[in-house]
């Protein structure tokens, strides 16, 4: 694959991160802003998610016309996702369109946050959290994470609650855009076809005078509360249980092994979960993944089935915690392996997704790691190194939150 | 056709399609099989749903587990599904793995063990998604609105109902695969890193000699009904509003695919401008071009506070009929951008471009290349699209709203 990276830092800070890949046939950009609703203080709860709203409202160049009629003008597939620790905003667009997304996506992030803009978006937000509401995966992924988080401020919900939002202040959004939105909090990344140089010019025409900030993020320890919360929805048909434990963070070098000791135990398709409650129909869905986050990081069990089993599928689930422990085998870690090196060459034709992978481990990490760098590191995991990551990460304690009908 | 496009017709009836793609390391594959739900037999609906769990389930030498660890020691990544008129099998990975999994599909197609015992715990499966819609208020309208909106048994919900698969057997779906699961009009597509006339060899050697049979017929029964309320006690009501238009290989195919994207495609839509952006009526509002072979529609979707669903759904409503006004020359500049940027960039995935050059044989009878697909979104002209458009406006709404409180449709 014939990939280069690139690094570039603009005088007010501005890290721009580029891998170029000749053959590709489109051109990726995102500025990563290393902010979320882990950031907030409890009076501004959602806001985050809010402001990434109102980036779309233009300033004192565009209108809200124009921001979105420009995108569509260039052809491009773009979007923006708020989490609760990054907030992106990217832009995917055929070579000949690389100037206009770069002043366009740099355009976004100087936002006017008008009055009136605010007040009418505010009803989309209340509309997007009644939406959620009606999604019994997302309402128990919410619980899990208050519940497992406890006093960590990544038990923040990043929607926000229709209470914070309706109190949120237009004043409030703009001195928290202040801290955080500027070079020093943020990076652009940019993959696909590209001239380096070109790039560089335009970041430093649209965002050379930016003014640097310099935030900090509060990182306490996580004291996971193990505890067991029943929520109940008398219309539903069906039991959604998420339990989640602690597992290493995105510095971790470890990371790599909890990939795939996540897949042994929970991919969708013959991982142990799958065979011990999938391929039997006791659960419809079995999962346990890997979350990483910034500092921390969780393993998390997620089971739907009929009410009637939970309890049942929840005690095969913990069971065949226990057993990996033990009789973890050689040819599933290789089987997990080729399945996540799969997804490695798939993921490195595509721009975007690499514009996405290169612009989070930067935000996290702050170094660059190619595709050649992840393969070898995944060959390296050894069953030893996921028996060793199981004595450190024991599955205990686990939270454990569930939905249903009673 | 450019000589990156290939296409092998087999004796018994069963298509070859590939496109190469330079510089890819990977190749997928996308297999359609003509057992799609349209041809569930009387009394068993869903029987391609559970047909296609048991046929995973054990094939040629290799029982359940075995064949699930053959596959995943290759790495593929892997996806099966039903449609109205096909089963889909799907893979990609490093395009040697992809093409070294081809004996074990070979006995999936050919040879499933369809093993007695797996038969409960695969129907087990199929009850419990399809419990879970009720779970989901907005998939639940969908499907609703797929039921009343297209021609029997063409929008069935392809998981059947409760009372056929509570009924179902092993026997009746070992009579049923044997029926359906033929060569004739079966479609393997690849796309990526591809030997043309090797690839040919090795399926003609796999698969040549399945035998071929005519496949089973779908009989349809024209749609009645166009409007249905499903009382639910729900954050948000729940708006589906369909349409007709032309289908895919109607001459006037591009002008309605880039007309409803101006209608509700992205976010400087009129659909998001006027419901979301202007009026805050709601988060989450759409509607585009949807087809299946022969039909062409419009799908929309709005889902909104139940105080302000009135609003949303006469708001939608209006947007639809002024679009028989026409689009300015603006909106189609750049929607026409759009179109041709998205299939220039799908041109990136093997996966995406094996699902399409798959798609195109089965509604067109013929792959469209990328510079196709290109021309066509180009000779759209504004006179053009406009007088598609007037033309268009006969149409008759087909609404389901679920929700607490039923909405009225303005005369």
């Amino acid at each position: 694959m014939p990939l280069t990276f690139k690094h570039h830092r603009l005088s007010n800070g501005l890290d721009i991160v580029a891998e170029i890949n000749p053959d590709a046939y489109s051109f990726a950009a995102g500025f990563f802003v290393k902010t979320g609703s882990r950031d907030e203080s409890p009076d501004v709860v959602g806001v985050s998610h809010f402001l990434e709203h109102m980036m779309f409202k233009g300033n004192d160049k565009l209108t809200w016309e124009d921001v979105n009629r420009v995108f569509d003008e260039i052809g491009a597939r773009y979007n923006a996702f708020t989490s609760q620790e990054m907030t992106c905003y990217y832009a995917n667009v055929l070579p000949e369109f690389t100037e206009r997304a770069i002043d366009h996506l740099a355009s976004l992030l100087r936002p006017a946050i008008r009055q009136t803009d605010f007040d009418t978006e505010k009803n989309v937000i209340l509309e997007e959290i009644a939406m959620y509401l009606d999604d019994p995966g997302h309402k128990l992924y919410e619980a899990l994470m208050e519940a497992h988080f406890a006093r960590h401020p990544l038990a923040q919900s990043v929607l926000g609650s229709a209470q914070s939002i309706t109190a949120l202040q237009r004043d409030q959004m703009a001195a928290y855009f202040a801290r955080r939105y500027g070079p020093g909090n943020m990076v652009l990344s940019v993959t696909g076809q590209m001239e380096f140089d070109e790039v560089i010019r335009l970041a430093e025409m649209y965002c050379g005078k930016w003014p640097t900030v310099s935030p900090s993020r509060d990182n306490p320890a996580v004291i996971p509360s193990g505890k067991r919360v029943e929520l109940t929805d008398p219309k539903l048909n069906r039991k959604y249980l998420m339990g989640m434990t602690p597992g290493p963070s995105a510095q971790d070098e470890r990371r790599f092994a909890a990939r795939v000791l996540a897949d042994v135990i929970g991919d969708s398709d013959g991982s142990r979960f799958y065979w011990a409650l999938v391929d039997n129909a006791i659960a419809e869905d079995a999962d346990f993944g890997f979350y990483p986050h910034d500092g921390c990081g969780s393993f998390y069990i997620a089971l739907t089935c009929s009410p009637d089993v939970t309890e049942k599928a929840l005690e095969i689930a913990r069971a065949e915690l226990e057993k990996v422990k033990i009789d973890l085998a050689d040819d599933e870690v290789e089987r997990a392996k080729n399945k996540i090196a799969s997804s490695i060459v798939l993921s490195g034709e595509l721009p975007i997704g690499r514009m996405r992978a290169i612009g989070s481990q930067w935000t996290y990490n702050g170094d660059y790691r190619s595709l050649e760098q992840d393969m070898a590191t995944l060959q390296a995991v050894t069953p030893a190194s996921l028996r060793q990551l199981m004595r450190e990460f024991t599955f205990d304690p686990m939270t454990i939150v569930s939905l249903g009908p009673s | 056709m450019p000589d990156k496009y290939f296409q092998h017709s087999f004796a018994n009836g069963m298509t070859l399609l590939a496109e190469q793609m330079p510089g890819m390391q990977s190749a997928a594959m996308t297999a359609l099989i003509p057992a799609g739900s349209g041809t569930d037999p009387d009394g068993a609906t869903g029987s391609a749903t559970v047909l296609a769990d048991l046929l995973l389930r054990g094939a040629g030498n290799r029982d359940n587990r075995a064949l699930t660890e053959h596959l995943d020691t290759l790495g593929l990544q892997r996806s099966s599904s039903v449609g109205v008129y096909h089963t889909r099998l799907g893979c990609a990975a490093p395009a040697d793995k992809v093409i070294a999994s081809l004996d074990a599909y070979a006995d999936i197609l050919l040879r499933p063990t369809l093993p007695a015992d797996g038969f409960e715990p695969a129907r087990q499966l199929a009850l419990q998604s399809l419990a879970g819609i009720d779970d989901e208020p907005r998939q639940k309208m969908f499907v609703k609105l797929r039921e009343i909106y297209f021609p029997w048994p063409i929008g069935r919900n392809s998981l059947g109902s409760k009372q056929d698969l509570e009924s179902m057997t092993h026997a009746g779906l070992v009579a049923d695969h044997a029926r359906r699961f033929v060569p004739e009009g079966a479609i393997l597509a690849f796309a990526g890193k591809i030997e043309f006339d090797e690839l040919t060899q090795q399926i003609g050697k796999l698969l040549g000699e399945w035998p071929g049979k005519p496949p089973a017929e779908m009989k349809t029964t024209p749609a009645t009904q166009t409007y249905h309320f499903e009382p639910q006690q729900t954050e948000q009501t729940h708006i589906g509003i369909a349409w007709p238009t032309v289908d895919e290989t109607h001459p006037d195919y591009y002008c309605a695919r880039i007309a409803y994207d101006i209608l509700g495609g992205g976010m400087s839509s009129r659909l998001f401008t006027e419901v979301r952006e202007k009026r805050a009526l709601c988060y989450s509002v759409s509607a585009g071009y949807a087809s299946v072979r022969g039909i062409g529609c419009v799908m929309g979707y709005a889902g909104t506070s139940n105080e302000r669903a009135q609003a949303t759904l006469d708001c939608f409503l209006e947007e639809v009929f002024k679009l028989s006004a026409g689009v300015t020359p603006a909106e189609l500049d750049r929607t026409k951008v759009g179109l041709k940027a998205n299939t220039i960039m799908s041109s990136e995935s093997s996966g995406s471009r094996a699902g399409a050059i798959a798609h195109d044989f089965f509604t067109r009878g013929r792959i469209r290349t990328i510079g196709e697909i290109k021309s066509g979104i180009d000779a759209v002209s504004i006179d053009r699209i406009n007088s598609f458009l007037k033309d268009a406006s006969r149409l008759q709404p087909t609404i389901v709203v679920l929700g607490p409180k039923e909405l009225t449709r303005k005369a």
